[in-house]
């Protein structure tokens, strides 16, 4: 499983995308939209974790762009704010994701849900 | 009593009378019910008692000119009636005398005998005769008839016997003369046959003269009688003075004809005074007629109806009185206790409006928080991660580095709650010093991410000199929360936000947020600070943001005005004092302390 993890919190995406290599998934981490969609450029993922809000591209605009470069590519969103993703979008694609802070187990759990 | 007395007062006194709520005095429309009250009693009492007193004036000054008018005119005609009389009775005997003279001649005149009957025929023609008598040219009275006893009386020195030679025809005054009795004489100037002149003179009683007066005396109020040219009464007055005393009265100046004028008495009494000057077709007389009325007792009727027209009006207008202080009073009363109730809703709007701010804080700073908890949870469970996964926990540097991030996380979650629970104390009513920098700063901390996300550039322009300003620093912050809110709102993504502060008087501060969002429609710029206006869809908005914003600088003695252009953006400007407490003593003060 190939991972795609976007957060403009540079710390946090860093920390997550260690923990998920130690847990032998394969993880890219960048910090904004532009660097996500250099990567899915060059890159194939099965799925890309994306941070709703974020400065320049946010979350609900990158997915709009990743699904027309990479359609395979699966969203999972993370928000500091549950109730934003049903308000922003308010679509069944959006059915994935995670309001932070979150157990890594029950990502884990999405991830491979959404590989399914 | 007294006690039962303010209780009484207590219970009927209007609500309005006694406002005590200075805590909502900020959100009532009118301040001063009582002049308002004050000024609608006047105003209404004016406007309905001042026409019905102009009225009752001219209705009285109309039927005064028009009393008067008629009064003269009677006085006039009764005078006028009088003197035809008078001038008729003197004349009528002058004219007799003369008839005499002239048919019977001077030889016949000087018999007694013969003078006897012709007196007695006059006497049975005219009456009002006394004595008749013929005075030669030398002034020695030559032939006499009557009852006394003057034959050979020498009347050459005296001013009649002159003035009957002068004229031809003469009438006295009266006066008492030899016989002690009051009498009018009249003389007749003719001639003998050898050129020489005598004079035939008769005594007039001035009883029956008086008699002829008295019947033109109309009424216990008026007054007729006789004097002459200096003012000696001729006949006995009511009022004016006994018969040869002095009239009490200004002799009246001359006129040919009847007058009648108003003027008062020597007593202060108001009179009409009728006069007229009595002369003969044949000869002056040396008489004044006069009728004076007392216009008291001829004003009585009129003054019982004035009476009562007074009583009328009067009760009227303490009716209306009555009626405009009821209406007035119920009236302010119901005003006020709407603007009363107004001014409630508007205090617990603000209080449910300040626990939504602070909801939608928490709500805001709960979001900030999760950030660095997320990281903190990451960190965390990487540390885990390592001892668990990997047995590394010796003088590891990495593990030395993450706890170093959690630390550092942790004092991010702990510099966001400190600014909520500093936020979260400035609500309570406290005047302080105010940086205004600080301040907005501590608002636009709220907005700060927001701004990043959606590329929002903000400018702050605070001049370097501003002095701190002395308001309360809670309100302020909630008054630059909602406007900077409603400015994010309205602006779409990449637009600019402008907090400019700037003195704006010798002791006011200007804060103008200014945004070049959606902006308003002209139509609703006049309602945005009526409560629950909204133009955000149902369940949105509550519509009180502005109305409570503006409440609260109103609280600050501050004022707040807006402009707007659709499209372009929106400026408001709020004016603040540099120091409230200066402007809560200059309001007690003029609320009398």
């Amino acid at each position: 499983m190939k991972i795609l993890l976007v957060d403009d919190e540079k710390k946090f995406a860093m920390m997550l995308a260690k923990r998920l290599a130690l847990r032998g998934i394969d993880v890219d981490y960048v910090f904004t939209g532009e660097q996500a969609l250099a990567k899915a450029e060059n890159n194939k993922y099965d799925v890309a974790i994306l941070d709703v809000k974020m400065p320049g591209i946010g979350g609900i605009e990158l997915k709009r762009k990743l699904s027309r470069l990479s359609p395979e590519t699966k969203i999972v969103f993370l928000t500091g704010h549950g109730s934003e993703i049903d308000f922003e979008t308010g679509s069944a694609e959006a059915a994935y994701y995670l309001t932070k802070p979150f157990q890594l187990e029950k990502l884990i759990e999405i991830l491979n849900e959404v590989v399914e | 009593m007294i006690d039962r007395f303010r209780s009484v007062f207590r219970a009927i006194h209007p609500k309005f009378y006694r406002q005590k709520h200075k805590h909502l005095d900020h959100y009532f429309t009118f301040t001063n019910y009582r002049k308002i009250w004050a000024i609608g009693i006047f105003g209404l009492g004016a406007a309905a008692l001042l026409p019905l007193l102009v009225i009752t004036m001219i209705h009285y000054q109309l039927i005064q000119t028009s009393v008067d008018s008629e009064l003269i005119l009677r006085t006039e005609r009764v005078a006028s009636n009088a003197r035809r009389a008078v001038t008729f009775f003197l004349e009528e005997r002058l004219n007799a005398l003369s008839f005499t003279v002239n048919e019977i001649g001077y030889e016949q005149l000087t018999n007694s005998d013969h003078l006897a009957e012709i007196l007695r025929n006059l006497k049975l023609g005219f009456g009002g005769l006394t004595d008749l008598s013929v005075i030669a040219h030398t002034g020695i009275q030559v032939a006499y008839a009557g009852p006394f006893k003057l034959e050979g009386k020498n009347y050459s020195g005296q001013i009649w016997f002159a003035e009957c030679q002068k004229h031809n025809l003469y009438v006295s005054e009266i006066f008492r003369g030899y016989r002690d009795l009051p009498h009018i004489i009249i003389a007749v100037k003719s001639f003998r046959p050898d050129g020489t002149f005598f004079i035939l003179r008769a005594t007039l009683e001035t009883q029956r003269l008086i008699q002829t007066l008295s019947a033109y005396q109309t009424g216990e109020h008026a007054d007729i009688f006789l004097t002459n040219h200096t003012g000696i009464m001729q006949t006995v007055s009511k009022h004016y003075g006994g018969i040869f005393e002095k009239m009490t009265l200004p002799v009246p100046n001359f006129s040919s004809r009847t007058q009648a004028v108003m003027t008062t008495d020597a007593q202060g009494h108001s009179i009409i005074m009728g006069y007229a000057y009595i002369y003969t077709q044949v000869a002056d007389t040396p008489f004044i007629l006069m009728v004076i009325k007392q216009k008291a007792g001829m004003m009585r009727v009129w003054q019982e109806l004035r009476s009562n027209i007074n009583w009328f009006v009067g009760f009227s207008m303490v009716v209306i009185a009555i009626v405009i202080i009821i209406t007035c009073t119920f009236m302010v009363n119901k005003l006020y206790l709407a603007d009363k109730s107004k001014a409630e809703t508007m205090a617990l709007m603000e209080q449910a409006n300040q626990l939504a701010s602070i909801g939608q804080l928490a709500a805001g700073v709960a979001h900030e928080i999760n950030n660095p908890l997320a990281l903190i949870n990451e960190t965390a469970g990487y540390v885990r991660d390592l001892f668990v996964i990997k047995e590394q926990y010796q003088k590891d540097e990495e593990l030395l580095e993450n706890i170093d991030s959690i630390l550092e996380a942790v004092e991010r979650c702990g510099r966001i709650t400190r600014q909520l629970l500093g936020f979260a104390r400035k609500f309570d009513v406290k005047i302080q010093k105010v940086n205004l920098s600080e301040v907005i700063s501590d608002v636009l901390i709220f907005h700060g991410k927001e701004a990043e996300y959606r590329n929002i550039k903000v400018h702050v322009d605070v001049p370097e000199n501003m002095p701190e300003i002395e308001t309360d620093r809670g309100k302020l912050q909630q008054i630059l929360l909602n406007l900077v809110n409603n400015a994010f709102q309205a602006m779409a993504d990449g637009c600019r936000l402008n907090i400019d502060v700037a003195s704006s008087g010798p002791d006011q501060i200007s804060i103008a947020i200014s945004d070049n969002g959606c902006g308003m429609p002209e139509e609703n710029l006049s309602k945005i600070f009526d409560p629950f206006f909204t133009t955000k869809e149902r369940g949105q908005g509550t519509g009180l943001g502005l109305t409570i914003t503006y409440s609260l600088i109103k609280k600050l003695y501050g004022s707040l005005t807006v402009e707007s252009k659709e499209g372009l953006g929106t400026v408001f400007i709020i004016n603040l004092p540099i120091s409230i407490q200066e402007k809560i003593i200059a309001h007690e003060n003029s609320f009398g302390g």
